[in-house]
């Protein structure tokens, strides 16, 4: 469910869950339009330009609100009972106990029947204050008859494994797709490469766990709730507690990240207005740093094996991947976008299983499975260029592509992949690299090596997202928009677009967004909200400068044609002399003005509109420790119009970091004894710290995309993320002569990986 | 979390007596850094919480004719800054520096870092009652062990996780033990015990007593230590495996050598083998590499662990290598 839902929204189509969306993506039409020559961007004085964030005087001030600091009179604390085992018969559930206890307010029962992983929900309690919940919590009784389980994915395939879903057996095809014949490609292959490659579970780990605050007035519903998609959880909501859409608000201020784990309707969130409806007073509920480990999803492990078959100048001739993911209860990510569009071949097969475990369900993360399809297909295109004695770039290069090879077959509207080849290649240094894998570079223990990776994302935005721009008389200017701010700089945005259409700065413009009460906006997922949003409020903004014109021109007595606007005044074209200024035309407004604004459609029937990126980056390894270091990336990004440039390359920087992170340390460790995590705090689950991360270099190589909206712009907090770690273990690969062809890349990985080439030779 | 009381005694004197008097468990606390998060879980259950803070004399260092005393309460960051040890022992401060981070390092004490709980994640989870906490299982022996004991496990197989004590064990360090009865010495080396001595502890501390301060000899004519620390990440991660060594290399050959390791064992890990194969030789790579493969007879790898072997080479070779003159 989650992952259709996300990856129809993030492939920018109308769905149900974009609501008000109309529909844009309609099937192809029998004529694909030719690729035509790119059209410039316009010049902007803000827009592409950095611009500081609007609100960042509040949250390095600490006045910004997170969800974690909402504080409402008579607010009690809502904790929650976590079942310990991996999977269990709830016999009885006893709240009495609890109940009794002075201070608690509220409980609930949560779980009936069987639960299916630690970390599920059983009971929840309410009470006056944290302790007094903590102790009601350890007061309810619970009777488990502990069932068999399951927490190793590769154990979960055997056929006596304990079956972790009474639905379904543990194995179940996720994903299925063929062009072309795929064995009589690799009998025409003059190479052929086959390697399995893994990645481990990366968790979400957002520094702001995940939470809510529900408070009833009367049959109205206030929800305050750490989300990236305000308008779902109300929905959600409504029909969790069966009352109108209408009678629930959700209220998102500010926000410290999510990274697709805060996507939908959160089961505490529920649980918040349920025991404040028992109650009768509101209620917090705040998830613990454990909880994020065990509760709220994490980027689901893959093992893809590849096949890759090609002519000995570099032309690909077939592909094969056959993948087993993992998401716990919920199925694991389908991976096969890269392997499918990336690269020009005619012949290419997809078979992907997901198997299920008594480990709580997945939920997207950053570009789910393409960030696992770009490790292992990057992985194997580097093999093959070793294999061929090839420049992995020139293979890249040598099958490069410019029409969707997947399922529509139609032309990239625009397509900068090759730009940041080459603006990539020049920065870091291309010519540096090993021209072999693994010839000596470097001194003593340690070798250097570069490695390139490519990227492919959706992010084209959702048409029918609304926001109004509202004008004053006394020359206030108000943007309002029901998307949410989830730390990428929505707000800052939002006022560079306002402001550069109604020639005012961006501190000019009051941003209002993070209510359901506001003109709908989708999810912030799927690097759409920057290509939702934008246009949305540019097409406001226009329709605001317009009116201003029309009332200048009747001051100025002229038509309105003859009205331009510059230098914070109206004048006329053809009498210069005539001139109001901006504070004069307001005030002729007499009143407020709104003004809607609406993203519009795109030819989604001729073109297809994906972003690119190749990442760079250049590594140190020590043979003798395993250790990894990254000295140097470069990440060139072709995301359409950059908005603004400063929290865009903040976007590039996150996502470089967290890639680097996930290939180098982060692992969610289970234990198949106890069937529980054993790492679930920031001690064992290791994040990248600041001395590992080095001198990250965005590039943005602006192509305008005059098609996909009205400010060429593209998503890019995805496609930052998807090469990522690609890049780092190809480096290695350039570094040591081995493709360690797991992540993260510890020392005992890579320290196992050099034992392997060492037995080939 | 659960209710604890907390006392503040003002000397050594009426620390050891409260400590002797009372009947309940009790946990010492020096800068808190963990034991509040040991708290919070309900992995220590103490109902007595004793705050060392506020004892007079337990904090600073001092310099005294035959070497350098350390008070227990002296903060890691003190240690690091100190002018005497950074001339007379880089080792130790080498050790210092790669703990932990700068914050914990502002708070973290001498004495909390050498009496420090294990990290193995068994234990910290207070759902799981192992051999350490009075069960009858080792988790980690069958389970995930990728951070565990190749040397010296048996029915715990932790490592101990300090930087400092093996620095210090390596310098010839000694522990000053507070007790009702007046302080009692011992080399620090003696202060740890195996779990085959005790598995519930990792320390010689009996109750009524506690660790007052260290004492480190003044260095020899000629003597050098290194510190390596081999970790995954950056910062803020404990030893891999760590290799504390301190010795005297003569007319180039190594007339003396002390070699602690880190991270291999639940108690500081003398390499005792590799230490007599090295006497005598040149710290070159071919000798270490000698004493390595003799030292690493006696480890017994579990499932996940086996790497190590391969990092207490690398580890013993670059601190080898770095006390020649």
């Amino acid at each position: 469910m989650r992952g259709k839902e996300y990856m129809s929204v993030a492939r920018g189509e109308a769905t149900g869950a974009a609501g008000q969306a109309k529909a844009a993506a309609a099937k192809p039409a029998a004529k694909p339009a030719e690729p035509q020559p790119e059209p410039k961007a316009p010049e902007y004085k803000h827009i592409g330009k950095p611009t500081r964030r609007v609100d960042g005087r509040e949250v390095v001030t600490g006045r910004a609100k997170f969800t974690q600091d909402v504080k409402l009179q008579g607010m009690l604390i809502g904790k929650i009972l976590r079942s310990p085992h991996a999977a269990a018969e709830v016999v009885s559930i006893d709240l009495a106990p609890a109940l009794a206890l002075p201070g608690v307010m509220a409980a609930l029962k949560l779980a009936e029947g069987k639960v299916r992983y630690a970390g599920q929900q059983v009971a929840a309690v309410a009470a006056v204050d944290e302790r007094t919940a903590e102790k009601a919590l350890a007061l309810v009784k619970v009777d488990y008859r502990t069932l068999p389980y399951v927490v190793d994915w590769e154990r979960a395939r055997d056929a006596a494994a304990p079956q972790v879903r009474d639905d379904k057996p543990n194995v179940e095809k996720l994903n299925e797709y063929s062009r072309g014949d795929v064995e009589k490609g690799f009998a025409e292959a003059d190479v052929v490469v086959e390697a399995t490659y893994r990645t481990g579970v990366e968790i979400h780990h957002p520094t702001e766990t995940h939470g809510s605050v529900a408070a009833w007035e009367g049959d109205h519903l206030v929800v305050y709730d750490s989300t990236q998609n305000i308008h779902g959880v109300r929905d959600g909501l409504a029909r969790a507690l069966k009352v109108p859409a209408p009678s629930v608000t959700v209220i998102k201020d500010y926000m410290g990240g999510g990274f697709g784990s805060k996507l939908s309707l959160g089961d505490y969130s529920v649980v918040a207005a349920d025991l404040a409806r028992q109650a009768g007073r509101p209620v917090k509920v705040l998830l613990s740093r454990r909880d994020n480990a065990v509760c709220v999803g994490y980027r689901p492990s893959s093992h893809q094996t590849y096949k890759v078959g090609a002519k000995k100048d570099g032309t690909l001739v077939a592909f094969s991947l056959l993948n087993y993911a993992s998401g716990g209860t919920a199925p694991g990510d389908d991976v096969a976008e890269p392997v499918v569009d990336v690269y020009k071949c005619p012949n290419c097969k997809v078979e992907e299983h997901t198997v299920f475990t008594n480990v709580g369900a997945q939920r997207a993360m950053r570009a789910p499975g393409n960030t696992q399809g770009a490790f292992g297909l990057e992985g194997v295109m580097d093999e093959l260029a070793a294999a061929l004695d090839m420049d992995p770039l020139e293979l890249r290069r040598k099958n490069y592509s410019t029409k969707n090879q997947g399922d529509t077959g139609l032309p990239y509207s625009t397509k900068g992949l090759d730009k940041c080849y080459e603006q990539g290649a020049k920065a870091i240094g291309w010519e540096r690299r090993n021209r072999r894998p693994g010839e000596r570079s470097g001194t003593g223990t340690v070798r250097r090596g570069l490695g390139v990776a490519t990227s492919i994302w959706w992010g084209a935005g959702v048409p029918g997202t609304l926001a109004d721009v509202v004008l004053y008389p006394d020359m206030s200017v108000e943007v309002v928009c029901g998307t949410q701010d989830i730390g990428c700089g929505t707000r800052t945005h939002m006022a560079v677009v306002a402001a550069e259409t109604l020639g005012l700065e961006p501190k000019e413009i009051t941003i209002k967004l993070g209510n359901t009460e506001f003109p709908w906006a989708p999810l912030s997922g799927g690097s759409l909200t920057t290509p939702s949003v934008a246009p949305a409020v540019r097409d406001a903004a226009l329709k605001a400068a317009e009116r201003l014109k029309a009332v200048a021109a009747a001051r100025l007595k002229v038509e309105s044609g003859d009205v331009v606007m510059g230098g914070r005044k109206f004048s006329s074209k053809t009498d210069p002399a005539k001139s109001a200024s901006f504070a004069e035309v307001y005030r002729d407004l007499r009143r407020e003005t709104s003004f809607h604004g609406e993203r519009g459609g795109m030819p989604g029937d001729r073109y297809a509109f994906n972003t690119f990126g190749a990442h760079f980056a250049e590594v140190e390894v020590d043979v003798e420790t395993g250790r990894v270091r990254v000295l140097k990336y470069v990440a060139a990004q072709d995301s359409g119009q950059i908005v603004n440039k400063l929290t865009a390359e903040s976007q590039v920087v996150g996502g470089v970091t967290q890639g680097l992170s996930a290939g180098l340390f982060e692992e969610r460790v289970l234990d198949d004894a106890t069937g529980n995590v054993v790492n679930p705090n920031l001690r064992d689950y290791k994040i990248a710290t600041s001395l590992d991360i080095p001198e990250i270099k965005p590039i943005f190589v602006d192509v305008f995309d005059p098609r996909i909206n009205n400010l060429g712009t593209k998503g890019l907090g995805e496609p930052a993320r998807v090469p990522s770690s690609a890049a780092i273990a190809n480096a290695v690969f350039n570094a040591i002569g081995v493709h360690v062809r797991e992540i993260p890349m510890t020392p005992p990985r890579v320290l196992a990986a050099l034992k392997r080439k060492e037995s080939a030779s | 979390m659960r209710e604890f009381r907390i006392a503040e005694p003002r000397t050594a004197d009426e620390l050891a007596a409260l400590l002797n008097e009372t009947r309940e468990p009790v946990a010492l606390m020096a800068g808190g850094t963990d034991l509040i998060d040991e708290l919070k879980s309900g992995v220590e259950k103490a109902g007595l919480v004793v705050d060392l803070r506020k004892v007079e004399g337990l904090a600073g260092i001092a310099r005294e004719k035959d070497g350098l005393r350390i008070g227990a309460m002296t903060r890691v960051a003190e240690l690091a800054e100190d002018a005497a040890v950074a001339r007379d022992f880089p080792s130790l401060r080498q050790a210092a520096l790669s703990l932990a981070t700068p914050q914990l390092r502002n708070v973290g004490t001498v004495g909390g870092n050498l009496c420090q709980r294990p990290r193995c994640w068994y234990y910290r989870d207070p759902q799981v009652v192992c051999r350490k906490k009075g069960g009858f299982n080792c988790f980690a022996y069958q389970g995930r062990n990728k951070y565990h004991a190749i040397f010296g496990g048996d029915s715990c197989f932790i490592v101990y996780p300090s930087d400092l004590a093996p620095a210090l064990i390596s310098l010839g360090a000694k522990a000053a033990i507070g007790t009702a009865k007046g302080d009692q010495a011992m080399p620090l080396e003696q202060f740890y015990i195996l779990p085959e001595v005790d598995v519930t502890r990792e320390n010689t501390l009996a109750k009524g007593q506690f660790l007052k301060s260290v004492w480190v000899p003044a260095p020899k004519a000629g003597q050098r230590s290194a510190y390596v620390k081999l970790k995954e990440r950056g910062t803020w991660d404990f030893a891999l495996v760590s290799a504390a060594v301190s010795g005297v290399v003569k007319d180039g050959l190594i007339a003396e050598i002390a070699i602690v390791m880190g991270g291999v064992a639940p108690i500081p890990w003398r390499l005792k083998k590799a230490e007599d194969v090295l006497l005598g030789k040149p710290p070159s790579e071919a000798a270490v590499r000698q004493a390595a493969d003799e030292a690493l007879k006696d480890a017994s790898p579990l499932r996940e662990n086996g790497y190590k072997a391969d990092l207490v080479f690398a580890a013993l070779k670059e601190a080898v290598l770095a006390i020649a003159p």
